[in-house]
């Protein structure tokens, strides 16, 4: 009789417990159910992809989720490391600046098989179907309406020399062939030199600086991105011919910005690293909201930023109302 | 014994060795590969002739746009304009009549009937996605990667280089009345109506 009213008692505080217990999973479930988004950029020592992976991060807890950036520091074998990293923490989706149009296509396929979206932002990856969406700079575009300028500007003939960026990393060509696109119409316009300094400022410099010893009668320079273009300009100004010589960049970089303005610089391409940023955070968040039909590829509109318009402009972007 | 063994072991080299080497000539592999790329001259062709033209009566006339967007400017932008991607360029699908007030090197500068504000007819510079994306009809979906969709800015703007310009530049007059229909792009944050530039897709001269 005592071992039946016992019975009860150790039941009622079994459900006690369990319940507890439950309830106390279902309160850690909740805390760790905060889904995540990873960040992963090709490098943060330039500050344009710094403003890229930030804005990315930012929009993306602003939609609730946790965030985490991961620098692979233009090496893909980190790239690789920090995939492995992002798929086995368990994150909901990547926003990925990739270091190699080829030799990032297998980090974003190893995403893909384990369920987790990739959103290319500004640099493509040469894929169609290992990424969700590519969200990129309309390079193309932006350097043709470049040409046409630099056609005008230099009234359709004269020597010119082109710096370009990465040869391997499709921004370079796109860019390269937008301005031709326009310029190789005009055959006066001839170019006496082309080459790379791998979107760096200091062997812009050094490209320059050996190129003007070389062809010292050149009228224009047209730099596949802004930093080049600061270094091609130190070099002008080191050789004492920087007032004879255009020179035109692509990007928006605030030095290159305030160069336009105080008229050192004749005119860039505005790219938008916070557009693609939030464009792609907010892609990831309607992934993960349910949605499934995202364009393969988004182009974001580059505009041309000139010494009558530049006023309009900040680094990396536009002034908004309240900045003019 | 021994003959029968190397008998079937010939025939199953000589079987392996059949079934593992293809051989196909160089020419078929050619049309395969040229069958799946992309054609954009062709592409651009069909989209002039089949949705461009039959699209033209759809243009807004320039006067009316201007105005509409110097009264409410962002609502114009959503109605009218269209692109390809995101950003602040978009493009609109004009039509007007006027006289012809300049030429000049790289376009010729006519004023809308009623108007007092001149636009430029571009005759040297046509370049940029104005026309592939004025009308709204072309879904970037449809494109697999981004040369692809540039290819096609390229030939459509070649289609008007080669056969709307040259008979309007070798015949227009300064004084001439002209009809046109076209695309322009304009900046929706950085809006700049007195520097509007057509893109032409029909122009004639009309007569006295």
């Amino acid at each position: 009789m005592k071992r039946l009213l016992c019975l009860p008692t150790i039941l009622a505080a079994t459900i006690l417990l369990s319940t507890f217990f439950i309830g106390g999973c279902k309160r850690h479930a909740s805390n760790n159910s905060k889904k995540k988004v990873a960040v992963i950029v090709s490098t943060l020592n330039n500050p344009w992809f710094v403003v890229l992976a930030q804005t990315a991060a930012s929009q993306a807890q602003s939609l609730g989720y946790e965030t985490k950036i991961f620098d692979s520091q233009n090496n893909t074998a980190l790239e690789a490391d920090n995939f492995e990293n992002a798929i086995a923490s368990g994150f909901n989706a990547i926003l990925f600046n990739p270091t190699d149009a080829d030799g990032s296509i297998v980090n974003a396929l190893k995403a893909k098989a384990a369920d987790i979206p990739v959103f290319c932002m500004d640099r493509e990856i040469n894929s169609t179907d290992a990424a969700t969406s590519q969200i990129l700079s309309d390079n193309y575009s932006g350097c043709v309406a470049l040409g046409k300028y630099f056609v005008e500007q230099m009234k359709k003939k004269g020597n010119y020399v082109e710096i370009l960026g990465l040869v391997g990393d499709n921004n370079t060509w796109n860019r390269s062939k937008g301005f031709h696109s326009v310029v190789d119409f005009y055959p006066d316009l001839k170019i006496v030199a082309q080459q790379s300094a791998d979107f760096d400022r200091n062997k812009a410099m050094e490209v320059m600086e050996s190129l003007l010893q070389a062809h010292p009668g050149i009228n224009a320079i047209f730099c596949g991105n802004d930093a080049m273009a600061s270094g091609a300009y130190q070099a002008l100004v080191a050789a004492g011919n920087s007032n004879q010589v255009k020179v035109f960049g692509f990007d928006g970089a605030e030095d290159v910005i305030n160069s336009i303005k105080d008229k050192k610089i004749v005119a860039t391409g505005m790219q938008f690293p916070k557009e693609m940023a939030r464009t792609a955070a907010n892609y990831a968040d309607q992934y993960i909201k349910g949605k499934r039909d995202f364009p393969k590829k988004m182009p974001v509109a580059v505009e041309l930023v000139t010494q009558e318009n530049v006023d309009d402009y900040i680094g990396y972007g536009k002034k908004d109302n309240a900045q003019k | 014994m021994k003959v029968a063994k190397n008998i079937v072991l010939i025939a199953v080299i000589i079987f392996i060795g059949y079934h593992s080497v293809y051989f196909k000539k160089l020419d078929s592999i050619k049309a395969a590969k040229a069958a799946t790329l992309f054609h954009a001259s062709q592409y651009a062709q069909a989209f002039w002739n089949d949705k461009l033209i039959p699209h033209l009566e759809k243009a807004i006339d320039i006067m009316y746009l201007t105005n509409q967007l110097s009264t409410d400017t962002a609502k114009t932008f959503d109605t009218y304009s269209h692109a390809l991607g995101i950003g602040n360029l978009r493009y609109f699908l004009v039509k007007g009549k006027g006289i012809v007030t300049s030429i000049n090197e790289n376009d010729a500068s006519v004023l809308p009937d009623s108007s007092r504000q001149s636009i430029k007819i571009a005759t040297e510079y046509i370049f940029g996605n104005a026309v592939r994306d004025a009308t709204g009809l072309i879904n970037i979906n449809e494109f697999n990667n981004t040369m692809d969709f540039n290819n096609v800015s390229a030939e459509i703007n070649k289609i008007i280089r080669e056969t709307i310009l040259p008979s309007f530049k070798s015949t227009v007059r300064k004084e001439n009345k002209v009809e046109f229909v076209g695309a322009i792009e304009l900046n929706k944050e950085h809006l700049d109506l007195s520097r509007i530039e057509v893109i032409p897709v029909q122009i004639k001269i009309m007569p006295y």
